[in-house]
């Protein structure tokens, strides 16, 4: 048998995702504030955008400080402190593997242990197989992805821990409000402007129609998780340039409970993707008997007909895999994307007059240890302490908040990233030879090649048509994604307008492109042409790193995780 | 107009449902609480009245444990003045001894009207409404569908089978709020900035003696497999003998 199940085969043309994609909406995404429009206007000193672990760190953090200055007699006084999130409920939209390093909760938390931590269990042992499609080889672990010390979680569960935290600080938690442009004065960010909910398919107000809402703040700090919207624009609009671009994994994850218990966190390479992908699997246990499986395939994968949600079906027929789900149940499913671009795609800056960018928006992953959540964590603190300063002085111009990038880049986040920086570039050139490139760089602590490894964008990569391996899944062991999309809770109402924006005339083997991209099974090909299920998307953003652009629908739309 | 509504924290409906282990209880592992759909409309329409009257009071009253101030905190964020959280380590499962607390808390409230859901989707008693407006010997209509108040009296319409009944009752009374009363609005920003500093008081929960507890609980037993008798119209007669003789429906 051969690596490419569910990845298609022969040779029947080739594309650049990038020529069939519309540009970012800017005019949209970028508007003058006091623009008509917006019904409620709401004045906040600070804001952050997506309550994810980066954002409520930040909105902790900077409570305390200030907490602290007032009680020793500074002068900032009131300061309101607001959170929005996406999602209608805390961690509905949070997604991740998770093995969490602790270090930022202690930080963090300074009184409490890591007992009080919403962590599910200490990382029991540790396996690394090679898979192959019927067998496996176990591999020594590399030192990037030693799990000593550190803890299996949920990010749900996280990021409610967080929430519960933040609010007894005295921060506001907006859930179910998605912030869908920058509000903008001259050069500065001065703040946000909501969705609108309650329209119809074509636009039009239904009876439970609510305006999109400005709230304005002093500083603004984007904290939208994985290619974030607002953080797109305004680094486009303030044209920040990155060495390398960006570029994704998509993730498609599961949540089991099982008859079979696990000791061990499990990580896998090789099959079922195809040797010229990048990723891998890992399976995690929350519990002996729950059990968190999940998918990671770089989205620069070449070949068109390559379906990360196919791809995951078959790996639980594995025999390294199999036991563990026969017999057990499928409680949940989800996917989002991972920015896997690492030192050299980082923003030259994240930071500018009136705005921030934290966590997965400024891209703080490290892919070679599957890190990203206690950069993230850490990336809000030092916003805090920037944005605290500002405050202090009176001036949240980009000046004093230019202290944000500086202690990020004196910190472990940047040492770490540093140290990997060709790790994940190296896979550009195929599994085998990314693998020893990406050996050599252990052992020289990132030193080899001594050169930076150039990147594409992700829409770039050619992608090489071929006919997809039919699968067809039994709906107990493996699962359509019509099935999928139901065990993500998403409920999102069908008479949603679209919020996905497509670029002009795909032709039809892009249109089919789309439909194995897409885990959530938003995109059909119907008579040859392009059919948009927008109600089905759980906003992994996938498609707009390589298909229609992504743009937010009304708070409360999407998936529910619970404990992803 | 003075207004209490009587609220509860219910699992979301889309719960995934799964037995705990003691037998008796739910599982609550990644369950995701809300403000019980009934009382919801229930909520919408004490603020539609009281916006109605163009002043007045609504107080949200919730039986629970802690974890209920954050649903009583919905309630204030969608308009409500103030809250009370009659905190208990659970939920009796005996109607009666809620109703008995609610109406202690009620009783000497000056309340013009008392609106609950017609029930919460978790027990389905139904009980606690009726009860209520016995505890404070006040007229009790249930499942209503649309609510009209003037001159210290209420007409209610409600949904019978095939039809509407109209009713007609002095003021104050205890009414229960059915699914189509109105459309629950959502908290804007500004209701959930206003709901932190709103007053809500905790107070023990006494229901006095509990005479109902619940001792089991299980899952329905699962639909059987459908099965395909044949196609086309061959296969009517075949169809016809098994609804008749084997599901006798016909």
């Amino acid at each position: 048998m051969t690596g490419n199940q569910g990845a298609g085969g022969g040779d029947q043309g080739a594309f650049a995702p990038a020529a069939y994609q519309a540009a970012l909406p800017t005019e949209r995404v970028i508007l003058p504030v006091g623009s008509e429009g917006a019904g409620d206007q709401l004045e906040m000193d600070v804001l952050f955008v997506g309550a994810g672990p980066a954002g409520l760190s930040g909105a902790i953090e900077l409570a305390r400080l200030v907490r602290h200055d007032n009680e020793a007699g500074g002068s900032l006084g009131d300061v309101q402190i607001g959170v929005l999130e996406k999602a209608e409920a805390l961690g509905e939209h949070s997604l991740s593997g998770a093995v969490v390093n602790p270090r930022a909760f202690r930080e963090l938390f300074p009184d409490l242990s890591d007992a009080d931590f919403p962590f599910r269990q200490a990382v029991p042992g540790e396996r690394v197989y090679l898979l192959t499609a019927g067998g496996s080889l176990r591999l020594p672990t590399p030192p990037t992805m030693k799990n000593h010390g550190n803890y299996v979680a949920s990010i749900c569960e996280i990021v409610r821990w967080l929430g519960e935290k933040a609010e007894a600080a005295g921060v506001n938690i907006f859930t179910g409000f998605p912030a869908g442009a920058l509000l903008v004065d001259g050069q500065r960010v001065a703040g946000v402007r909501t969705v609108a909910s309650g329209l119809g398919r074509d636009g039009e107000q239904l009876g439970g129609y609510a305006p999109p809402n400005d709230i304005t703040a002093k500083v603004t700090a984007l904290s939208e998780g994985t290619r974030g919207l607002l953080a797109q624009a305004w680094l486009e609009w303030q044209q920040v340039p990155s060495v390398n671009p960006q570029v994704y994994a998509l993730g498609v994850k599961e949540i089991w409970e099982t008859k079979q218990p696990l000791d061990a966190v499990i990580h896998t390479l090789g099959w079922p993707l195809p040797t010229d992908a990048f990723g891998g699997s890992f399976l995690y246990p929350l519990e002996p008997n729950l059990l968190a499986l999940g998918l990671v395939v770089g989205l620069d994968y070449h070949r068109a007909a390559l379906d990360v949600h196919v791809l995951l079906q078959r790996l639980k027929q594995h025999p390294l895999f199999r036991s563990y789900f026969e017999g057990g149940e499928l409680v949940e499913w989800g996917a989002k994307t991972i920015p896997e671009g690492g030192y050299h795609a980082l923003p030259g800056r994240r930071s500018g007059d009136g705005v921030v960018i934290l966590g997965d928006s400024a891209g703080f992953v490290d892919v070679p240890s599957l890190k990203g959540i206690h950069y993230a964590m850490q990336s809000g603190i030092f916003a805090a302490r920037a944005i605290f300063q500002a405050l202090k002085r009176g001036d949240q111009s980009a000046g004093p908040l230019a202290e944000y990038d500086r202690l990020v880049s004196g910190s472990y986040i940047m040492s770490d990233l540093h140290r990997t920086r060709n790790m994940r570039p190296a896979f550009t050139h195929g599994f085998y030879r990314g693998g020893i490139e990406a050996g050599l760089m252990s052992l020289t602590k990132g030193r080899f090649p001594g050169r930076r490894i150039v990147m594409d964008s992700d829409a770039a990569a050619v992608r090489r048509v071929g006919s997809a391996e039919p699968f067809t899944p039994d709906g107990a062991l493996t699962v359509s994604k019509v099935d999928a999309v139901f065990k993500s809770g998403n409920t999102t109402r069908d008479t949603i307008p679209s919020h996905l924006v497509t670029g002009p005339d795909v032709p039809p083997e892009v249109v089919d492109f789309y439909v194995h991209m897409c885990p959530a099974g938003v995109y059909e090909r119907v008579d040859g042409g392009l059919r948009v299920n927008a109600p089905n998307c759980v906003d992994c953003k996938a498609t707009d790193v390589l298909g229609p652009r992504w743009t937010p629908r009304e708070g409360g739309s999407g998936p529910k995780y619970k404990r992803m | 107009m003075k207004i209490a509504v009587c609220i509860k924290r219910v699992p979301d409906s889309e719960t995934r449902v799964k037995v705990a282990n003691d037998g008796r209880s739910l599982d609550e592992a990644g369950v995701k609480f809300i403000l019980n759909p009934y009382d919801e409309f229930a909520v919408e329409e004490a603020l539609r009245r009281k916006e109605a009257a163009g002043a007045g009071e609504v107080a949200v009253i919730a039986v629970g444990t802690a974890a209920s101030q954050e649903t009583i905190r919905t309630a204030l964020a969608m308009g409500a003045d103030r809250g009370v959280l009659l905190q208990a380590d659970a939920v009796p499962a005996d109607g009666l001894a809620v109703a008995r607390a609610l109406a202690a808390e009620l009783q000497d409230g000056g309340y013009d009207l008392i609106l609950c859901g017609k029930m919460a989707i978790d027990d389905q008693s139904y009980q606690v409404g009726p009860m209520l407006a016995e505890r404070l010997g006040l007229p009790c209509v249930t499942a209503v569908t649309t609510l009209s108040l003037e001159g210290g009296k209420g007409v209610a319409e409600r949904e019978i089978e095939g039809g509407v009944e109209v009713v007609e009752f002095p003021l104050p009374a205890v009414v229960t709020a059915d699914k189509g009363l109105n459309e629950p609005r959502y908290p804007a920003l500004k209701g959930i900035m206003a709901a932190k500093k709103k007053p809500l008081a905790v107070k023990p929960f006494d229901g006095g003696t509990v005479g109902v507890a619940v001792t089991g609980m299980g899952l329905p037993a699962e639909r059987q497999e459908g099965r395909i008798v044949g196609e086309g119209a061959a296969a009517v007669p075949e169809l016809v003998r098994l609804l008749r003789e084997e599901a006798k429906v016909l």
